[in-house]
């Protein structure tokens, strides 16, 4: 139990604060809330702490991002099926939405009508690498399956690590 | 740190060659004598492309430096690529 949490319950135990208020404080405090030791945060999705249950790192912790690409043969429609493993660091993403902030504000509509005409409705000047930040700590482990004409199916996984 | 090292190697079903270790801090050498030139360069697309040129250089940068620890694999049609930058 880490300490804020324990300072909460105590209050509560000597009647300086009522039930309703530390549940506020404890849902409060909960998200930024620092690990004892032993202890970690859960994941995004995950219970955190709640418990007092040890579970994986945070996503801040990771360090790269992997792209997973599995097609069989029938898929991809080379002999012996295709696999892509590709792993990028998170910092070369980060810096990468940065070069966002250099294309010219002139050519920001041009490049929304293009991506919105081949079907990405985005708007370039509102991509943030706090964006990103929020997509690495929602992305657990996404598995995304493209199917095919027969049924068959490619499996992209993409995930942080 | 800027990459200082990329491994590359290609396997073939009938041809396989030998994982080469490609020093990339050697290129330092030509990028420092070239470095007036290149500035120049930045400032010129800077100019004609209206963004400030010292900001393009610290994008480039960073991505440059965050290169390190980027691995490729892929196999397809029995040939397995693997590029790693180290």
């Amino acid at each position: 139990m880490n300490e804020n949490r324990r300072q909460i319950l105590e209050m509560l135990a000597a009647g300086k604060i009522t039930a309703d208020e530390a549940e506020r404080l404890l849902t409060a405090i909960e998200p930024g809330s620092a690990p004892a030791q032993g202890e970690s945060i859960g994941r995004a999705g995950s219970s955190s702490g709640a418990s007092g249950e040890t579970v994986g790192p945070p996503k801040s912790r990771s360090k790269y991002l992997r792209v997973l690409v599995q097609a069989d043969e029938s898929m991809s429609g080379i002999k012996g099926g295709t696999t892509v493993n590709v792993r990028v660091p998170l910092q070369f993403l980060r810096a990468g939405v940065r070069l966002a902030s250099l294309i010219p504000a002139q050519a920001h509509g041009q490049l929304d009508e293009a991506f919105t005409k081949h079907g990405v409705p985005i708007t370039l000047s509102q991509i943030k690498p706090e964006n990103l930040e929020e997509l690495i700590d929602h992305l657990d482990d996404l598995t995304v399956d493209v199917d095919g004409n027969d049924g068959k199916t490619v499996k992209v996984k993409v995930f942080c690590e | 740190m800027t990459p200082n090292l990329a491994v590359l190697e290609i396997r073939a079903p009938h041809w396989h060659m030998p994982r080469l270790w490609l020093p990339l801090f050697l290129l330092w050498i030509p990028v420092i004598l070239l470095s007036p030139l290149i500035l120049l360069v930045f400032v010129g697309a800077g100019i004609a492309f209206r963004t400030n040129p010292w900001r393009a250089i610290a994008v480039f940068w960073q991505m440059l430096c965050t290169l390190p620890g980027t691995d490729v694999r892929v196999t397809a049609d029995g040939t397995h690529v693997f590029v790693k930058i180290l």
